[in-house]
């Protein structure tokens, strides 16, 4: 029962049609709000995607991209709220200071490693809400920003009607928003998946396995660690960017260092070193978060369950949830071939990328 | 073997197409409105809006998708409430409590009889917003969507309810009986779906500012505000009232209720001030925590908020409560002076049969809510006809009415958007041991609030 390489190529290009499938169904069949809080979730994937650019193929730890995520929202929404801009330069505006944001982290970034990394990581995150509360003439401090603009509401009245999308073309407000989100969101992962398969990726890959066999091979590591932190500090504010625009206001008790430790265990759980990895991770935390809800008494202890599953995630699954899929894969693969003798077409066995620290 | 694959991935995506198709989602969401797109473009052409001989609110002009009887199964009634149920706000869940408890009494007792002649009962749902703006959209999108709620009542929290405000407007989805006094629930001309159940924080601030300028026209005042809605419009009305007079703020501090730190140090700065009259524009826990941070050798005139009146909410100010002064509005069933009134009496029995403790009954934050529910039940018993449109006219129209635990002498009148208050009168009061002593007897402001209010 081996399959030709064809036959695999028309297997996963069948799975992704089905996922599109369901992705495009999704907005048509549940409640409005809950196609909204998809849409954060898929925010939150952009955002773990880049993370994992970093800290999956780059392995430079940051614990920090909740407060690029913050960036890039609170970014859009001063644009939009302080200085009157329209959206889209806004969103541009906005993505290209979290790239500087993290340019300027990746410099000292280069001296220090590992843990001391994540910490100071840690520290710009916690950092963040307390700068955010600090200057509450430009961001709102603890009441936040609505995205508004002003107009006539049905009683005559000016008001300051909250950014919204309209409807388009039979859509619902909720859907537009969905779709463009989703949109954006794949074209991060396109983008990301042909970054790594390129040369450029390779280098990323080779820095982080071994720096100085990287250095050696003529790889610029410098160079490419501080890219690499920009571009994904870019891909965290893109996310936040529309996250701002998805929810039409910003709270900087959405972004303290819970956000960071969610972008974390989303590429974790998905699968560091795998492009599709953060997504999966995002969507299964954002649904954990959204849709299951404890019994009454017991809805405190959501974070004390949270920490449960990973733990034994973490015991079953290190390479995350696609690194399990891929080693199921290879075992099932070993077990065919060692069963047909030699098979010309028996795939090589893949083996996981353990997260490197 | 390709083919076998191949036909059961087809399989699985047909039905998966048909499975979806058939959980099509009715459109029953609320949130159209008429805007188009993004920034720059302005909104929906208005509709003229209610005339003034007209009823306040007319959804034939004034909403799109109107559902005026969502939520009302029969003889039941499902509505909703959010409130902090966890995080340093969550005294105010002893708020929820009193207002399903209120409830709970009615419905043992058949229900609420309606204007229309029939009796219904009450369902309370729930959620839980930890006094954090950012969660209780979902929340609110959640009781709307979700459960099908026909109104909110009671729901905790200015920012909160105005994180809310454009989407239950656009939707016309009654919010009754805030339980906030923001000023900005006096624009009932641009959001005619929100009524307070609490006066005006303005009011409140025109209050304080009377009192001072007849017990100490030269007030030195120290001002400590949550630096959010809830405290600005304390700041801001409190200085509009004192503007012209001898009274002088020289001292501000602000404090961010989701910071999770305290007012400690604020507190220690302003009794450095050198002022003899300190105002507690915070709300929640942190608020008898502020009087327990006073040093004990600064003894200023100290005026807190409304919100923060409750016995046990002052249990918590170490003894520092007493002498403080405050507006009240309603009995203190905690307070020996007011045991014997028959509104407390009434409401300590209906209280133990809605399941409220006697703690509860006697600590002030569950008697609020139980007014809350009753400016609910109020409204069904002045409405003709029990829908969303004519439940928020009924509200926006009553004259000398009464309900809950307000004191005799506040009177409650209401006329769409030139009187959009409820409550609009106090007495001033000062704290002692286990009680309140009057200072000032009940002044009614009625049709005032909106001028107290500083326009932004």
């Amino acid at each position: 029962m081996s399959l030709s390489p064809s036959a695999r190529r028309w297997g996963r290009v069948l799975t992704w049609v089905i996922v599109f499938a369901l992705l495009g169904a999704l907005p048509f069949s549940l409640p409005a709000f809950r196609v909204e809080q998809i849409a954060i979730w898929m925010t939150l994937a952009m955002a773990a995607c880049g993370l994992n650019l970093l800290t999956g193929y780059n392995g430079q730890i940051s614990v920090g991209h909740g407060a690029l995520y913050g960036a890039g929202a609170y970014g859009t929404a001063i644009l939009m709220v302080k200085a009157g801009w329209p959206m889209f330069p806004a969103i541009v505006v906005a993505v290209i200071i979290c790239f500087f944001l993290g340019i300027a982290i990746g410099l000292p970034a280069l001296r220090i490693k590992g843990l001391y990394l994540a910490l100071v990581t840690l520290a710009v995150a916690v950092l963040f809400p307390l700068a955010i509360e600090q200057f509450s003439s430009l961001t709102g401090g603890g009441a936040g920003l609505t995205i508004t603009t002003p107009s006539v509401n049905r009683r005559g009245a000016v008001v300051d009607q909250k950014i919204e999308f309209g409807s388009y073309g039979g859509l619902q407000p909720d859907q537009v928003k969905y779709f463009t989100v989703l949109v954006i969101m794949v074209l991060c992962f396109v983008l990301s998946r042909n970054l790594v398969k390129s040369r450029v990726g390779r280098s990323l890959v080779a820095i982080r396995d071994n720096e100085t066999a990287a250095a050696v091979s003529g790889v610029p590591v410098s160079q490419v660690k501080i890219i690499t932190f920009g571009l994904s500090s870019a891909m965290a504010g893109l996310g936040g960017a529309m996250y701002a625009i998805a929810n039409g206001q910003v709270n900087l008790t959405s972004f303290t260092i819970a956000v960071s430790i969610s972008l974390l265990v989303a590429v974790v759980v998905g699968g560091a070193a795998s492009i599709v990895g953060p997504a999966i991770g995002a969507v299964l935390l954002g649904a954990f978060t959204d849709f299951v809800n404890l019994p009454e008494g017991l809805s405190g202890a959501k974070p004390v369950v949270l920490g449960g599953i990973l733990i034994l995630l973490m015991f079953f699954a290190p390479g995350g949830l696609v690194g399990l899929y891929k080693t199921t894969m290879a075992k099932r693969a070993g077990r065919r071939s060692s069963k047909a003798g030699s098979d010309p077409d028996a795939p090589t066995a893949l083996v996981a990328e353990p997260l490197a620290g | 073997m390709n083919r076998t694959r191949l036909k059961r991935s087809c399989a699985v995506v047909l039905a998966t197409g048909v499975i979806l198709a058939g959980c099509a989602r009715s459109d029953n969401s609320t949130t159209s409105n008429g805007s188009n797109g993004t920034a720059a473009t302005g909104g929906s052409t208005p509709a003229g809006g209610s005339t003034a001989s007209g009823p306040f609110i007319d959804p034939s002009t004034d909403c799109k998708n109107y559902k005026g009887t969502a939520g009302i199964n029969g003889d039941t009634i499902k509505i909703g409430t959010i409130r902090p149920a966890s995080g340093p706000y969550a005294i105010y869940d002893q708020v929820t409590a009193g207002v399903e408890a209120y409830f709970k009494a009615k419905n043992a007792s058949g229900g609420i009889k309606a204007g229309d002649g029939k009796s219904y009962k009450v369902e309370l749902v729930k959620g839980d917003d930890g006094y954090d703006p950012g969660k209780t959209l979902g929340e609110a999108k959640k009781l709307v969507e979700q459960d099908g709620v026909f109104a909110l009542d009671g729901v905790i929290g200015t920012e909160g309810n105005l994180a809310i405000r454009q989407y239950l407007n656009d939707g016309c989805i009654p919010n009754i009986s805030l339980a906030t006094g923001s000023p900005e629930w006096g624009a009932a001309d641009k959001y005619p779906w929100y009524i307070s159940g609490l006066p005006s924080y303005a009011t409140e601030a025109h209050a304080w500012a009377e009192l001072l300028k007849k017990q100490k026209p030269d007030a030195k005042v120290a001002l400590l505000y949550q630096d959010d809605d809830f405290g600005k419009s304390y700041q801001s009305s409190f200085k509009k009232a004192i503007a012209g007079t001898n009274i002088k703020v020289i001292a501000e501090q602000s404090f961010n209720p989701l910071s999770g730190g305290t007012t400690e140090a604020a507190v220690t700065s302003l009794s450095q001030s050198g002022a003899d009259t300190f105002i507690v524009g915070i709300g929640g826990t942190p608020c008898p925590q502020t009087l327990k941070f006073m040093p004990a050798t600064w003894k200023p005139m100290t005026f807190i908020s409304i919100t923060c009146q409750s016995k046990i909410a002052l249990s918590l100010a170490g003894g520092n409560d007493v002498g403080v002064y405050s507006a009240q509005v309603t009995y203190d069933p905690s307070d020996p002076a007011d045991k014997g009134v028959p509104a407390v009496k009434q409401f300590v029995t209906e209280g133990q049969a809605g399941g409220l403790t006697q703690s509860q009954i006697e600590g002030g934050i569950s008697s609020a809510g139980w007014g809350f529910a009753a400016l609910f039940a109020k409204a069904l018993e002045g409405s003709k006809t029990v829908d969303r449109a004519t439940v928020m006219n009924t509200l926006f129209s009553l004259k000398n009415a009464s309900f809950g635990l307000l004191r005799d002498g506040v009177t409650v009148n209401t006329n769409g958007s030139t009187d959009p208050w409820p409550v609009e009168g106090f007495r001033m009061v000062q704290r002692t041991a286990d009680g309140w002593k009057e200072v000032v007897p009940v002044t009614n402001y009625e049709g005032q609030s909106n001028s107290f209010a500083v326009k932004n």
